[in-house]
């Protein structure tokens, strides 16, 4: 077979400048800022931002008032028909019916799930804040075993069935990739290292919270599996991560052994995986894991309300540690349940894991 | 020509690698275009990734870029999937 040809290619790598800030800037009153920045974001090939900073720059900005924080989710699903082009087709707009295609339905209700959650028990409309409309892609590449959050929407591959089925299949994961967009508009945490890691762990959390949410269950009855269901039958496994027993999710002739460590001595050093963000993060999970179980009741109340304050409240650092991650915790939940159970519960999780809490 | 790819990260965070050596091959003329093209949109520092995102590293011959998804060239993909296809 001979490779396609080049003609037409686009550079793929245009700018480092993060578009939300080019956005701004394309909208600045001095047009030698915002003449540059629109034509990269023009040039950038980015449709959406195209129409999003045309539509902004002939719009007078609205006051606060006038726009008020949307209490319902605004989802739109395409089909990637097993392409990479970003979107891809609209299939399902948000109110339409259910589609034909289960995969559609699945992520739109798992993009619903996790709006319900972030609303109705944190009181916050979207992963911004203000209703930010949700995005997802299903059907991407073929035989894709991946799933991923492009800074802007979440996207979704079929598996390849011998290894991985369709990764719509675990609500878990759904939210995963949304809690991604949950921590970009927060926190922003590095996805490097061990701030790395928290960002992994941190949508983990939210979307083992979403699956116990939508099920009703309490910690106890969950099964703090990360994408159970998602290996296909051959593969001796139960998920892709357990939060309960990290290091235990597989152990098979083809994927290997689940790697992630239980606790701090078995922290791995590496330099794949940005840091091993994905492996890491089976310590601050087991230590979210423990805290809950230890509450007991509906994880999201206590537990995942003092997540939710550290990551949501300004002061947990882009590049903080784990340690930096804990302290907040223990500090978080001082000052929204008091000297109590909680904290205490707090101090003990970390301590079992071996992150110092000082 | 040796042509591997390995591709780390993903939300399973599993590492897979493939290599294809070309010599003798039928078709090692196909497979060397498509490395240079693969090769001409590579950087050689670790790309800007997405959570979740893999990221792969190129090596033909003694040359090396990176890259991640979803940004890379029609070379690329079609290299990578391949590689970690066909390759040992």
């Amino acid at each position: 077979m001979q490779p396609r040809p080049n003609n037409g290619f686009q550079p793929v790598f245009c700018t480092i400048v993060p578009p939300h800030v080019l956005d701004k800037l394309s909208q600045a009153d001095d047009p030698l800022l915002a003449d540059p920045a629109r034509r990269t974001l023009e040039a950038d090939g980015a449709r959406r931002h195209h129409r999003r900073v045309t539509a902004l720059a002939r719009t007078p900005r609205a006051t606060r008032t006038s726009a008020p924080v949307p209490t319902k989710p605004h989802r739109t699903l395409y089909d990637c028909r097993h392409g990479t082009d970003l979107p891809g087709v609209k299939v399902r707009d948000e109110g339409d019916e259910p589609t034909g295609d289960a995969g559609v339905n699945r992520a739109y209700a798992g993009l619903g799930a996790t709006f319900d959650l972030l609303l109705n028990e944190y009181g916050r409309s979207s992963i911004d804040g203000k209703g930010l409309p949700l995005i997802g892609s299903v059907h991407y590449d073929e035989k894709y075993n991946n799933a991923f959050f492009d800074g802007e929407q979440m996207v979704f591959g079929d598996g390849d069935g011998e290894i991985f089925l369709d990764f719509t299949l675990a609500i878990d994961v759904i939210a995963h990739e949304l809690a991604h967009g949950l921590t970009q508009y927060t926190a922003n945490l590095t996805y490097e290292g061990q701030s790395g890691a928290l960002n992994e762990s941190v949508s983990d959390v939210f979307g083992s919270l979403v699956k116990q949410y939508s099920l009703g269950q309490s910690a106890e009855q969950g099964d703090w599996l990360i994408g159970a269901g998602l290996l296909a039958p051959r593969v001796d496994g139960v998920a892709l991560r357990s939060m309960k027993a990290p290091g235990t999710a597989y152990d098979d002739d083809v994927l290997g052994k689940d790697p992630q460590p239980a606790s701090m001595d078995d922290y791995v050093e590496t330099d794949e995986d940005n840091g091993g963000v994905h492996i890491n993060s089976g310590i601050p999970n087991r230590a979210f894991h423990l805290l809950a179980t230890a509450l007991g009741g509906n994880a999201w109340e206590r537990a995942g309300r003092i997540w939710f304050d550290v990551l949501t409240g300004g002061e947990l650092a882009q590049d903080a540690s784990f340690r930096d991650f804990a302290k907040l915790t223990v500090a978080a939940a001082q000052h929204r349940f008091g000297e109590g159970d909680e904290a205490e519960a707090v101090l003990k999780a970390w301590s079992e894991v071996g992150v110092p809490t000082r | 020509m040796r042509i591997q790819v390995s591709r780390t990260g993903g939300f399973a965070g599993i590492a897979r690698h493939g290599e294809v050596e070309t010599s003798g091959r039928p078709d090692a003329a196909g497979w060397e275009a498509l490395a240079e093209a693969a090769l001409a949109t590579g950087r050689d520092g670790p790309p800007a990734g997405v959570p979740d995102g893999f990221r792969y590293r190129i090596t033909v011959g003694d040359r090396t870029v990176e890259c991640a998804d979803p940004r890379l060239s029609e070379a690329q993909r079609t290299l990578i999937s391949r590689v970690l296809k066909e390759g040992a």
